[in-house]
């Protein structure tokens, strides 16, 4: 039962005023205005004296006759969710949002959000339709807009947890664009949630279709505590020839109460270290274990905490791998010049984050075998081979490898047209400024990873290096120029190739034509070149669920199957398992180099046909910030989405559009006719009655 | 605060200056000079951190002691000022107008002191150079001027119409003229689709509605992600409810009468309302809105530190 205008019920005191006046045996002197009765009117009245009242009946019916006056106006009417309501306002197009973000594990929330939904969908009738979306940080519909119950049943029946965090507004989204696409006269959405206030952006912006209605279902419940591992940190050093890590873990505490709990390390599966941990309330405390030595490959560890109601943020996976190296060819010429080389070997030979491995071959000694698990391979001064060397170099850069040529003063006519395809630039002349003091490196790409590292103030100065010869360059148009001289002219070209880069330098890498060596930008300069051609990506220990896995920016991860399979691994086929056994076959470039990431645990890659347990471990956790378990109010949300004002935004509970079911069912002109008859009897009544009295008094 | 300082702000002696403006102005320095030595103010020119030097910054911003010590360029940045949307929702109905005319009461309507309160408050605001605007409603908007710079005296003159219309309906009230009954819902609603920009939206009403009624009202302001303070308005007689004898209550909102012995009610009655306001304070914590009561017989000064509380920490939550 509902109420079109329920103010009116307020006249339901006009009832009382009657009976009140003559029950309260005191004289009324004078008139007070007040603001508002409203606070007044909920006080039971209290009389002094009470009056005896004749005509019971008679009263009784004028009150009756009032009460349903009053309920007339109030024009009610009759929620009813079946097939005569329904064919009496026509058909509804439903879409039920249904969160699946992993806080709905807490408690039972999970339970309840699916008999919700059951309740939800078994709620049609007639030509009524329903859709089931359920959403994390991004809508995937369960079913098309459908009245099929067993397809409907068959969705719910199928719904798992996800491991990401709540945003509403691509559900949203999703819910608006079904209902535009529908004829259905009837439209509204159904969100079923527990309301974390992270969920609903200050700035998120969604309108659902005029007419659309909106409810909420709140299986929130009042705001939990919770103990969460938001983090864990993992800490080199090196002691001797081994590198020690130290692992420390940050836990939370959103409840009031101080917490005390175990904190166990484990690695490799099995449980290392233990320690007691007190978490202030709605306050953080910090697990830190004893320094382990880093494993000899990549290891799963995790930092698990004592389980409460929300498991899934209870444990936080990384992963430990050894350092990596970039392993990088030099190619020079059969008779090099004095110090050819050198300086470039010299620089890459220091640091270790990455550590590069060079070797070092001259030109009539190169086979292919050489260039079997090469990151980087720099032709200086060297033309690119022909015959079987050159096809397995081309093949390798497209699987990944990356090209660094110097092309110094060779002539390009003897070139094979497959290598003047893949290279960045044309060669033109070579460019002699000894006269001039030589050009500089004046225009630099700061947002081009390569340069990146120098886009701070006073973090390298390209200017003060002189060019004094330098090879005029030609770059078409689908190569890059990520460095220009002073004069224009390119100074550092790319191209992309398959799943690799070639990169063309214009002038040499040693003190032959350039004093480039000699400055101080020329070690990281060289570092990230090779970083940056040798797809070196900054190892990540874990990811977080949602992330997207693109294996051609992670050649860490790639790597071992490269150098198990050879310079064309590249393209050969990977598979991704997820923790819960789902494969994904993949290759380190090309098409197939993306995936989600959306399970919580660890996927392992491994080459295709290889049994498990022997691939590299990827770890995956889950949102730190859907921890965050604070509530919002539904009704904001509402607000927010209904289309115009007045739509009927419904909050949590009634169903849309009343005031179509009141006019359907017109019951004010029933309740109005009997107040009529009531008061046509209590005339009559009252006439004998008075009659009657006079009589007496005669 | 001074006792001179104080006297100042009673709006019982506010009441007898004419001028809408400088009324404001009177409040506001009265108030500022009186808090000079607060912890409050003085946030405009924060020290926020050291930057390094880039080509292009102004070299005034170097810290040439840090240059002194490091031997490297650094720029201190600072906090900077923000100026925002102060809009001012006035609740003009019937309601409002009451005077409570017992004997030690203030001698100002609620309307009166809700007046005092935005013009202090717009003036106050526009001092920081915020963008000030006011809107008056009853069951629907009565009237509004939109959020501007250069709209503080349109304001002040809005203010001083609705003081006035309210003085020359209120004989016609004494009548007993019947009016319609207001609610939040409606005005708020159309308020919140006209606030293009966010906003800090102050809200001054007597909230003569049920709880989920004014936080159902208020969802349309907040939902568009404004940032609300509520001052709850209401005269000490009725929060005391000091009458004597038995006697008729006139609705001054629907002009509904109700016969009533205040000796036997008083208890309940101040119940009722002690529930009705601390219900409301809890709600609209839980919403995260900033909600004051206050009693019209005392001092403005209370409004303007809550005011600048909320201010304040809007501004340090970004």
């Amino acid at each position: 039962m509902g109420l079109l205008a329920p103010a009116f019920l307020a006249g339901l005191f006009a009832i009382g005023i009657p009976i009140a006046i003559h029950l309260i045996n005191r004289e009324r002197r004078a008139v007070v205005q007040f603001p508002s009765l409203m606070f007044l009117q909920k006080i039971p009245y209290r009389s002094v004296r009470r009056q005896k009242l004749r005509h019971l009946l008679l009263l009784a019916m004028r009150c009756l006759a009032l009460a349903l006056l009053v309920a007339a106006f109030s024009r009610p009417f009759l929620q009813r969710r079946n097939a005569t309501s329904s064919s009496l306002l026509g058909a509804r197009e439903r879409v039920v949002l249904v969160d699946r973000s992993y806080s709905m594990g807490y408690a039972d929330h999970w339970k309840r959000a699916l008999d919700a939904t059951r309740v939800e969908t078994r709620d049609l009738a007639g030509n009524d339709r329903a859709t089931i979306v359920f959403f994390a940080n991004d809508p995937a519909a369960a079913t098309e807009p459908t009245a099929s119950q067993p397809r409907l049943d068959r969705a719910i029946a199928g719904a798992k947890l996800s491991s990401e965090g709540t945003r509403y507004e691509p559900a949203l989204k999703l819910a608006a664009q079904i209902l535009s696409a529908s004829n259905l006269p009837r439209k509204e959405v159904v969100m079923i949630s527990d309301f974390q206030r992270i969920a609903w952006g200050r700035r998120d912006d969604v309108r659902l279709p005029p007419g659309a209605a909106m409810r909420t279902v709140d299986v929130g419940g009042a705001q939990g505590a919770d103990l969460a591992v938001t983090q864990a940190s993992t800490d080199r050093d090196r002691v001797g020839d081994r590198d020690r890590v130290t692992v420390t873990a940050r836990v939370t505490n959103t409840g009031a109460a101080a917490r005390t709990i175990d904190a166990t390390l484990e690695l490799g599966g099995r449980a290392i270290e233990t320690k007691k941990l007190t978490v202030p309330p709605k306050g953080v405390a910090q697990a830190r274990f004893a320094p382990n030595v880093v494993p000899a490959s990549a290891t799963r560890g995790t930092v698990r905490i004592t389980r409460d109601s929300l498991p899934a943020n209870d444990a936080f996976n990384f992963t430990l791998a050894p350092g990596e190296a970039v392993s990088v060819l030099i190619v020079l010429p059969s008779k090099p010049r004095t110090n050819q080389g050198l300086y470039l070997s010299r620089a890459l030979a220091i640091g270790d984050r990455p550590a590069f491995r060079v070797d070092v071959k001259a030109e009539d000694a190169l086979r292919a075998g050489d260039l079997v698990s090469r990151s980087l391979v720099i032709l200086d001064e060297v033309p690119p081979p022909n015959g079987a060397v050159g096809t397995r170099l081309r093949e390798a850069i497209v699987a990944g490898t990356g090209l660094l040529v110097v092309p110094g003063d060779l002539a390009a006519a003897r070139w094979s047209n497959e290598w003047r395809a893949l290279m960045p630039a044309r060669l033109g002349s070579v460019v002699d400024r000894t006269r001039d003091a030589g050009g500089t490196v004046a225009t630099v790409d700061y947002g081009h990873p390569v340069f990146e590292l120098f886009s701070a103030p006073r973090s390298g100065d390209f200017s003060t290096a002189h060019l004094f010869r330098y090879r005029l360059l030609v770059a078409p148009g689908d190569s890059g120029v990520i460095a220009r001289l002073d004069d224009g002219a390119p100074a550092l070209v790319e191209k992309s190739v398959g799943g690799g880069k070639v990169l063309m330098w214009a002038s040499s890498l040693d003190e032959y034509w350039t004093d480039l060596p000699l400055q101080p930008v020329f070690l990281p300069f060289v570092h990230e070149l090779a970083k940056y051609a040798g797809r070196y990506g900054d190892a990540r220990a874990w990811f977080q669920a949602g992330d997207v896995l693109d294996l051609s920016r992670h050649g860490e991860l790639t790597a071992p199957f490269i150098a198990d399979a050879g310079a064309s691994a590249g393209a050969s086929p990977l598979v991704l398992e997820s923790p819960s056994g789902r494969r994904t076959p993949l290759t380190a470039s090309g098409a197939e180099h993306l995936a989600t990431l959306s399970e919580q645990g660890f996927y392992e890659l491994r080459g295709l046909g290889t049994a498990a347990g022997s691939g590299r471990p990827i770890a995956v956790n889950v949102d730190p910030k859907e921890s965050d378990l604070s509530r919002f109010d539904p009704r904001e949300l509402v607000a927010a989405v209904m289309a115009t004002p007045g739509a009927g935004p419904s909050g949590s509970g009634s169903s849309a559009a009343p005031e179509e079911l009141e006019r359907g069912q017109t019951m004010w002109w029933y309740l109005l006719v009997v107040a009529l008859l009531l008061l046509a009897a209590e005339t009559i009544l009252s006439n004998r009655l008075s009659k009657t009295e006079s009589a007496g008094r005669v | 605060m001074t006792a001179d300082t104080a006297t100042l702000l009673d709006p019982a002696v506010l009441a007898r200056i004419g001028n809408l403006e400088l009324l404001a102005r009177t409040v506001v320095e009265g108030f500022v000079n009186g808090l000079h030595r607060s912890p409050h103010l003085g946030s405009s020119t924060d020290f926020a951190e050291h930057r390094s030097y880039m080509p292009g910054d102004d070299i005034r911003g170097i810290d040439w002691r840090l240059f002194a010590r490091s031997d490297r360029y650094y720029v201190k940045q600072f906090e900077a000022d923000t100026n925002t949307n102060f809009m001012v929702l006035l609740d003009v109905s019937p309601s409002m107008r009451y005077r409570g005319a017992t004997e030690g009461t203030g001698s100002v309507s609620k309307l009166d002191y809700a007046c005092y309160l935005a013009a202090a408050l717009a003036y106050f605001s526009s001092t920081q150079r915020d963008r000030v605007g006011l809107a008056t409603f009853d069951d629907d908007i009565v009237e509004y001027v939109p959020p501007s710079a250069k709209h503080l005296r349109l304001v002040l003159h809005a203010l001083e119409r609705t003081t006035r219309s309210a003085a020359a309906a209120a004989p016609e009230r004494a009548r007993g003229a019947p009016s319609r009954a207001s609610t939040l819902d409606a005005p708020l609603r159309k308020l919140s689709e006209s606030l293009r920009r966010r906003s800090i939206v102050l809200l001054i009403s007597d909230l003569y509605e049920e709880p989920d009624a004014v936080l159902s009202a208020l969802a349309n302001v907040r939902g568009r992600g404004n940032d609300l303070i509520v001052f709850h308005l209401l005269d000490r007689v009725e929060i005391e409810f000091p009458f004597a004898d038995a006697t008729n209550f006139v609705d001054l909102e629907t002009g509904e009468r109700m016969p009533v012995i205040p000796a036997y009610l008083r208890a309940q009655y101040r119940g009722v309302v002690a529930e009705h306001t601390a219900t409301l304070a809890r709600r609209m914590q839980e919403q995260r809105i900033d909600y004051a009561l206050f009693d019209t017989s005392k001092p403005l000064d209370k409004a303007l530190f809550a005011y600048l509380l909320a201010r304040e920490r809007f501004s340090t939550a970004r």
